[in-house]
C-alpha cells in the first residue's frame, strides 16, 4: 500500500478541485513496462458482442430452481408466505421472474487489466517539506460515477499527482462504500486460503465475492477468478457453476486462453455432444485464427472431430473419449430396436 | 476356691435374663446365688458391681427403635414435618455384614473358609485384626440415612424439578406384534383426584394425562386413572397407544398454515415458522409437539390454560388443518409460495383442476392466505410501545456514558480478525504499549 505508514490527510470538499484548474502543461505519462497477465488483447469487444452473450447464456442452461436456490445470506429466516392466484396473476409473475433471471444470470465483463495511473499535473517544489504527510483530494460532488471522480495526492515534495488506482480504492470506498466491499482485501483472497477454499469446492462464493470486491479491470480480480477457473478445469467442476452467473465468464476464459481440452472431455464423456458443440463455436469466435475455425459442419460429430484433429493438444484422450461415446450410441440403438422387436413394434 | 467359682459360672448362665450383679473378674453371679456366695465370702479379691441385662434395646425389635429415632410426633406429621431435605431416615445395620466375619478376625473353616485348602485341613485360628474392614462399615453407614433427591440427567428432567409432568415414561406396552417402535410417551399432568361416596367415605385416585407419539406424525393422548401413579402412568400410556391419529406435518418441521382452534373457552392460535425457530409456545404444546415431530412453531393461548382443554383444542387444530391441495381445490385458485431466501420465486405448490378467472371471484371474497386459514379471523398484534425505563433520567446519563464505548465490541472483533490483537495506529511506534489483559494461564503462571 502506497499510503501504508502516512497519515493521510482527507480534505473532502466538492469545490476546491475543478478539472479546468489542472494544468495541462506538467501532464507526463509514466506508463510502466508491466505485462498484462491474461488479457494481452483487449477481450471487452468480443465479450461484449452480442454471439458471444448468446452463446454463452445458452451454455449456461437455465435452471430455475437452481437460479434461485436457498441461499444462506446470514439473514433471520422468515416463514414463507402464499398467495392465492388466478392463472393470469400466475403467468405475470412469472414473466417477472423470467426477468429477473436474466438479471441474475448476466456474466461479469470481461476486459482488459487497467494500468497503474502515473500522471503527474504540477511539481511545485516551493511545497517541499511543508508536512510529513501526503495530503489526498476528493471531489465529492454527488451523481459523478467513481470511475470519473476527480482524486489528487500532494506529495510532502510538492508533486501534485493523479492517486494511484489502489489510493482511488480507499478513497471511493470511504466517501462512497460499496455494500459488503472492505477497505482491506479480505483474507480470503490471499494464498493459502483461497486454495483452502478452491478445495472446499466454494466456486461460487470465492466468484460473488470477487465481484463485490473488485473492479471487473483490476488485476487482482483477474488473478481470484483465473485461480479459480483453473481449478475448476483442473478438477472437472464444470457443473459446480452451471446455471449460475459465473458459468459464461468460466467457458470464455477457458476458450481465450485455449484450454478447453478438458471441457469438451468432461462433455463427451457426460454425452453432452450439444454443449460440446456450443463450446467450441465460442472457442472459434474468440480464437478466429485458429485452425479449425473454417469449419462450417452442420454435423456434430465432425464439428468436433475437426477441433480436435487441427487445435486439441489432447489429440489422443478426445480421439479415444469420442469413439467409445460412437460405440456407446451404437449399442444404445441396438439394445432400443431389440426392445422394439421384443414390443413387436 | 477356683473349682467354685467355675461352678457358679456354669450356674449363672442357666438363668441369663435376671438381673444380676457382675464380677469385675468378669464371672456374673445372680441373686439365687447369694447363699453359695455367703459361702465363698471369704474370696476378697472378687468386688461385686449391679448389672441390668434388659434395657428398651433388647426388648423391642429395631424397626420400633428406628421409628423412635426418625419419627415425628402425630402432631408434627400434621404440619408436614420429616418431609423433604433433613428428613432423618433409618439405617440396616446389617448391610456390609457377613455371617462368620466380625470384629476379631477368625479363620472358621466351614463358615468364612473352606475345611481343606489344597490337601490340608484348615484350622480355625485368630488373624490379627483388620481396620480396613471397620472402615468399609462405617462408610457404608454414614451413606445410608442422608436424604437423597432423585438424580436425573437435565434431558430427562420433566417441566419442574423431579415431578412427572414434561418426562418420558417410553413407548405403550406391546400388544402381539404390535410393539410401538420408535414411540415415546411424556406426561403432560399428574394428579391426585378424589371421589366422596356414603359407602367408603373420601376415595383417592391418580388422574394422569399423557401424550404418545413415533415423533413422525402419529400422536395419541389419553387419561388414567389407578390408586398410585406408577399403574395411573401406565393405564394412560397404554390407552394413549390405542388412540392415535396422524397428523400431516409440513416439510418435516412445521404446521401446514396458520391456524385457530378452541375447546370450551380455551383458543389457541398457531403460526407456521421457517426451520430453525424452535417450538415457542405453552409447555404443554411443546411437550406434544415433540412428541408428534413438529420442530418449529409459534402457539398463543387465549383463555383458560387448562391442561385436558389445551390437549384437545391442539389436537383438533392439527387435525382439521387443509392440505395446499385441498385448499386450491377449495378456492378453485393457484396456490403459490413465496420463499425470501429463495429470491421470492414464486413456486406453485398446488393447482386446482381448473382455476376460475379474475372475473368469477366476487369482490367481497377473502382472498389473503393467512385470513382464510385462520376462518376470516385477524389475529390482534398490539402495538409494542418502548418499556417505561426509557422515559427515566437514569436511561439518558447510561445512554451517553456508553456513548463512546458502543461500538468497541465490533471494533475490536474487526482488529482481532485483520491482526490478530488489539492495536491502534500507534502500536507501530510503541510496541511496547498493549491492552492490559492477562489470560487465565498467564495468572496462573505468575501466581507460581
Amino acid at each position: 500500500m502506497a499510503l501504508n505508514m502516512a497519515r493521510v490527510w482527507c480534505r473532502c470538499s466538492s469545490y476546491c478541485i475543478k478539472k479546468n484548474n489542472f494544468p495541462n502543461v506538467g501532464v507526463n505519462f509514466l506508463h510502466l513496462s508491466r505485462s498484462v497477465a491474461g488479457y494481452e488483447r483487449d477481450p471487452a469487444p468480443l465479450f461484449f458482442s452480442p454471439d458471444v452473450q448468446r452463446i454463452m447464456r445458452k451454455m449456461t442452461k437455465v435452471d430455475v430452481k437452481k437460479v434461485f436456490r436457498s441461499r444462506k445470506l446470514g439473514e433471520k429466516l422468515d416463514a414463507p408466505e402464499y398467495k392465492f392466484l388466478t392463472s393470469e396473476e400466475l403467468e405475470q409473475y412469472m414473466k417477472e421472474t423470467e426477468k429477473k433471471v436474466e438479471e441474475r444470470l448476466q456474466v461479469p465483463p470481461i476486459v482488459k487489466e487497467r494500468e497503474e495511473i502515473n500522471e503527474v499535473l504540477s511539481v511545485d517544489r516551493a511545497l517541499t517539506g511543508y508536512d510529513s504527510a501526503k495530503f489526498v483530494f476528493t471531489d465529492i460532488t454527488f451523481g459523478v460515477p467513481n470511475k470519473d471522480r476527480i482524486i489528487v495526492v500532494r506529495e510532502p515534495d510538492g508533486t501534485l499527482r493523479k492517486a494511484f488506482w489502489n489510493e482511488r480504492f480507499r478513497m471511493n470506498q470511504i466517501y462512497f462504500p460499496e455494500p459488503d466491499r472492505q477497505l482491506r482485501t479480505p483474507h480470503m483472497f490471499e494464498e493459502p486460503y483461497l486454495t483452502n477454499v478452491l478445495d472446499r469446492g466454494e466456486y461460487e462464493f470465492v466468484l460473488d465475492r470477487a465481484c463485490v470486491q473488485y473492479e471487473p479491470n483490476d488485476p487482482e480480480y483477474y488473478r481470484v477468478t483465473s485461480t479459480t477457473y483453473d481449478h475448476i478445469e483442473k478438477e472437472q467442476m464444470f457443473d459446480a457453476l452451471q446455471s449460475t452467473r459465473h458459468f459464461g465468464a468460466l467457458a470464455f476464459y477457458l476458450c481465450w486462453n485455449k484450454q478447453i481440452d478438458n471441457f469438451v472431455l468432461y462433455y463427451i464423456q457426460n454425452d453432452r455432444i450439444e454443449d460440446a458443440v456450443m463450446l467450441i463455436q465460442l472457442f472459434h469466435l474468440l480464437n478466429p485464427e485458429s485452425k479449425s475455425a473454417e469449419t462450417d459442419s452442420k454435423d456434430a460429430l465432425k464439428f468436433i472431430q475437426a477441433y480436435i484433429s487441427k487445435d486439441s493438444s489432447r489429440k489422443s484422450v478426445l480421439e479415444i473419449a469420442l469413439q467409445s461415446f460412437l460405440e456407446l450410441q451404437k449399442q444404445r440403438q441396438f439394445v432400443e430396436e431389440g426392445i422394439k422387436k421384443a414390443h413387436g413394434m | 476356691m477356683w473349682k467354685n467359682a467355675v461352678a457358679l459360672t456354669q450356674k449363672i448362665y442357666l438363668f441369663p435374663r435376671c438381673n444380676g450383679l457382675r464380677s469385675i473378674s468378669g464371672l456374673p453371679c445372680s441373686t439365687s446365688c447369694r447363699n453359695s456366695l455367703n459361702n465363698i465370702s471369704r474370696i476378697r479379691s472378687i468386688n461385686i458391681q449391679p448389672y441390668r441385662c434388659t434395657s428398651f434395646f433388647n426388648k423391642l425389635p429395631a424397626d420400633h427403635l428406628w421409628s423412635g429415632v426418625t419419627g415425628v410426633s402425630n402432631a408434627g406429621k400434621k404440619r408436614g414435618r420429616g418431609k423433604g431435605i433433613g428428613r432423618k431416615s433409618s439405617k440396616d445395620l446389617n448391610r456390609g455384614q457377613v455371617i462368620g466375619v466380625g470384629k476379631a478376625n477368625i479363620v472358621w473353616p466351614g463358615l468364612n473358609a473352606p475345611i481343606i485348602r489344597g490337601r490340608e485341613l484348615v484350622q480355625q485360628q485368630q488373624l490379627p485384626p483388620d481396620p480396613e474392614r471397620e472402615k468399609k462399615l462405617e462408610e457404608i453407614r454414614n451413606k445410608m440415612g442422608v436424604f437423597k433427591p432423585l438424580r436425573l440427567s437435565p434431558m430427562e428432567r420433566g417441566w419442574s424439578g423431579s415431578k412427572m409432568p414434561g418426562r418420558s415414561i417410553g413407548p405403550p406396552d406391546s400388544i402381539g406384534e404390535d410393539n410401538f417402535e420408535g414411540f415415546d410417551t411424556k406426561v403432560l399432568e399428574l394428579k391426585l383426584v378424589v371421589n366422596m361416596s356414603g359407602n367408603f367415605g373420601r376415595k383417592r385416585r391418580v388422574s394422569s394425562l399423557v401424550v404418545t407419539g413415533n415423533g413422525n406424525g402419529l400422536a395419541g393422548f389419553a387419561m388414567g386413572k389407578a390408586n398410585d401413579a406408577k399403574a395411573s402412568l401406565r393405564t394412560a400410556k397404554n390407552r394413549a397407544g390405542q388412540k392415535l391419529v396422524f397428523v400431516d406435518i409440513y416439510k418435516n418441521h412445521t404446521v401446514y398454515h396458520d391456524f385457530f382452534c378452541q375447546f370450551g373457552k380455551t383458543k389457541i392460535f398457531v403460526q407456521k415458522k421457517p426451520e430453525g425457530y424452535g417450538l415457542h409456545c405453552h409447555r404443554a404444546i411443546k411437550t406434544m409437539c415433540e412428541v408428534i415431530g413438529i420442530k418449529d412453531l409459534h402457539a398463543k393461548i387465549e383463555g383458560p390454560t387448562n391442561l385436558g382443554h389445551i390437549i384437545k383444542a391442539f389436537f383438533l387444530g392439527l387435525v382439521q388443518q387443509k392440505t395446499h391441495k385441498a385448499l386450491a381445490e377449495e378456492k378453485k385458485l393457484h396456490l403459490v409460495e413465496f420463499r425470501k431466501e429463495n429470491g421470492n420465486y414464486p413456486e406453485v405448490v398446488a393447482s386446482p383442476t381448473k382455476c376460475r378467472s379474475p372475473e368469477e371471484i366476487p369482490a367481497e371474497e377473502v382472498l389473503d392466505y393467512t385470513q382464510y386459514c385462520m376462518g376470516n379471523r385477524i389475529v390482534l398484534k398490539k402495538k409494542k410501545y418502548p418499556p417505561f425505563y426509557t422515559k427515566l433520567p437514569f436511561w439518558t446519563v447510561c445512554m451517553k456514558k456508553k456513548e463512546n464505548i458502543r461500538n468497541h465490541d465490533k471494533v475490536r472483533l474487526h482488529l482481532m480478525s485483520e491482526y490478530g490483537e488489539i492495536r491502534s495506529f500507534l502500536t507501530d511506534k510503541y510496541p511496547e504499549c498493549k491492552p492490559f489483559y492477562k489470560s487465565p494461564s498467564e495468572e496462573v503462571d505468575a501466581e507460581n
